[in-house]
């Protein structure tokens, strides 16, 4: 188990984390959002004690990560695919950090095999596309088949079959039991593939549940359609509402659940003809849940009128 | 022990880098054909123009085994960007991250590495300083009698061997500067710079100052180690090798604080 305990980090000017605490359990794959300039890869390398933390700490089953006596046996890490040196061959680099870490040798191979790159292993890794260098990475955070593995932004620059194969293989370490923390700045990418999802914007937690727990907490609206529209509208307007006529048949109704809208329509002796929740989408709560913490919001995309 | 992240786990995992690398392999070339063509080249010409007119003035100065060893003014510089480059292509390449997540501990990581550069250099410059010397040996053969036998007294095994010394302790220097540079280009000019350009400035020095400054710097300390008759304005060889170990040693303990308090 992962737990982050009053993560914050200062560079300079820039507060890059402000306080985490979150913990990410074994058994699931857990999500880690964020726009843009977030703190995900930060959180990242706090967690693999790359960079001192300001205050706070990450801990491994209880353990910093200078604690651990052979740290690739508990924790697998691909942060840069690219960060090789690409002069070397697959191979070597992944003789090198088994060396290290005393794993034996008869495990690159498994795991260069499992990645499908065994072929090009004894090719210099600077040859590699993006895809499989991701691969690479992967097979080197599977070296000493740790508990707990982090993946940041590990389908950027793969493929259709590529995102494919990794989802399912995230899946299969969660199933066997692996704490699994994958980053993205996508909500897309996560709904699909994670079960419990860690949101933060400008280095500040935000929130975190089940993509249900989430989609069922943001802000949905109700549809409605009833015998009388404008009666309606002028109902539940003075009841804090937030209305928007669709047509003469129907209204989105923001700010109040069905129940609320069904029973303030009984007491005006209004007829429901319809009347539905409407859950947010995922990304709607993604962007609803950081508005205020985009980092490099665009600009707005005016056109000239003259 | 069988599990862990060790000192020696950690040097076999830098050996596999070392080696594995084409920088490593190309500067190894070069400096084995540098140091032992120069030591031909130039021992051959000494040789070839032993008896011409107006030479008797080299022959009161005349040292059969630093002009064997004459290479290693060239060798400095391959031996110094091998050891640069060991270090500042983990920050070019980002792989540096990847290092110390396999191996955290900053002290522990630093000194497998300055050891499997300081074992493989020591050996490396040692058989090539050797062989330069005996190719040397076999060049000036029995030119002049009057020179004395070498390797049956000391102080030619001591030169010999302090060659190979001089050179790995620049590997060092180079390696060193590299943690606190973290740049390749910025390593090797300023590695340049220190073995090349201070040398030169302060040639142009005023006497006096130049005397007592001198014999400090790396490079003259290098021949002070490999000069079997005493030079002027110089430490006796042990010390300057002392002299030149400290140096290594104090960019080294630099070098490491700086790279135990920074971000990775
Ligand atoms: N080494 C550093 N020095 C200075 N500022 C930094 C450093 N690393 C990160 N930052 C700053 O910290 C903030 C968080 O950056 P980080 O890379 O962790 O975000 P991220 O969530 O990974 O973003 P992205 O989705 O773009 O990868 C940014 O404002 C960034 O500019
Ligand atoms: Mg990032």
């Amino acid at each position: 188990m992962l737990k982050i305990q009053h993560l914050t980090k200062r560079y300079d000017d820039t507060l890059a984390l402000d306080d985490l605490d979150f913990e990410v359990k074994p058994g699931v794959v857990t999500g880690f959002l964020g726009p843009n300039g977030s703190g995900k890869s930060t959180t990242m390398r706090l967690i693999l004690g790359l960079d001192r933390p300001t205050k706070g700490s990450a801990t491994i089953n209880g353990k910093t990560y200078h604690e651990l006596k052979a740290p690739l046996r508990e924790v697998g890490a691909l942060l840069d695919a690219k960060a090789v040196h690409p002069g070397r061959t697959a191979r070597n680099h992944l003789l090198s950090l088994a060396a290290s870490n005393q794993i034996k040798k008869a495990r690159v191979d498994e795991v260069l095999e499992f990645v499908g790159i065994e072929s090009v292993a004894n090719k210099k890794v600077g040859g590699f596309s993006l895809g499989m260098s991701q691969r690479l990475g992967i097979a080197g955070a599977l070296l000493g088949d740790p508990e707990v593995l982090l993946f940041d932004e590990p389908v950027n620059g793969l493929d259709p079959e590529g995102i494919r194969w990794i989802r399912e293989f995230f899946r299969s370490l969660a199933n066997e039991g692996r704490t699994v923390f994958v980053s993205s700045h996508l909500m897309s990418e996560m709904a699909v593939s994670a079960d419990q999802i860690i949101v933060i914007g400008r280095g500040k937690f935000i929130t975190q549940g089940s993509v249900d727990d989430l989609t069922a907490t943001a802000h949905g609206t109700v549809f409605v359609r009833a015998s009388d529209i404008h009666m309606l509208t002028s109902t539940l307007t003075s009841n804090g509402a937030e209305v928007h006529e669709i047509n003469d048949l129907g209204l989105t109704v923001g700010g109040l659940t069905s129940d609320q809208v069904g029973e303030l329509a009984y007491k005006a002796g209004i007829t429901i003809l319809e009347l539905t929740p409407q859950r947010a989408s995922l990304e709607e709560v993604f962007m609803d849940l950081t508005a205020d913490s985009v980092e490099y919001g665009g600009g707005k995309i005016g056109v000239a009128h003259d | 022990m069988t599990n862990e992240v060790t000192l020696l786990s950690t040097m076999k995992s830098e050996w596999i880098k070392f080696r594995s690398v084409r920088s490593t392999i190309l500067g190894m070339v070069v400096f084995v054909i540098l140091t032992i063509g120069l030591g031909i080249l130039v021992t051959s010409l000494i040789h070839a123009h032993w008896n011409s007119p107006g030479s008797q003035q080299d022959h009161l100065t005349f040292d059969p085994v630093s002009t064997s060893l004459v290479g290693t003014a060239l060798a400095q510089f391959a031996v110094g960007v091998i050891g640069s480059l060991f270090i500042t292509t983990e920050y070019t390449t980002g792989s540096i991250r990847t290092t110390l997540a396999a191996v955290p501990n900053r002290w522990k990581l630093i000194i497998a590495k300055t050891g499997v550069l300081k074992i493989s250099m020591l050996l490396a410059s040692e058989i090539v300083c050797f062989v330069a010397f005996f190719i040397g040996k076999a060049i000036y053969g029995n030119m002049d009698p009057s020179i004395p036998d070498t390797l049956t007294n000391g102080a030619d095994l001591r030169a010999v061997v302090l060659g190979g010394v001089y050179l790995t302790l620049l590997s060092v220097i180079g390696f060193s500067l590299g943690m606190l540079l973290r740049q390749s280009a910025a390593t090797i000019s300023t590695y340049v710079g220190i073995v090349l350009v201070i040398p030169l400035v302060l040639f142009f020095f005023p006497k006096s100052i130049q005397d007592s400054l001198t014999k400090f710097e790396p490079s003259y300390l290098g021949r002070e180690m490999m000069s079997v008759n005493p030079i002027q304005n110089a430490f006796s060889p042990w010390v300057a090798a002392m002299i030149l170990v400290i140096y290594a040693a104090v960019l080294w303990v630099c070098g490491i604080m700086v790279f135990q308090r920074r971000d990775a």
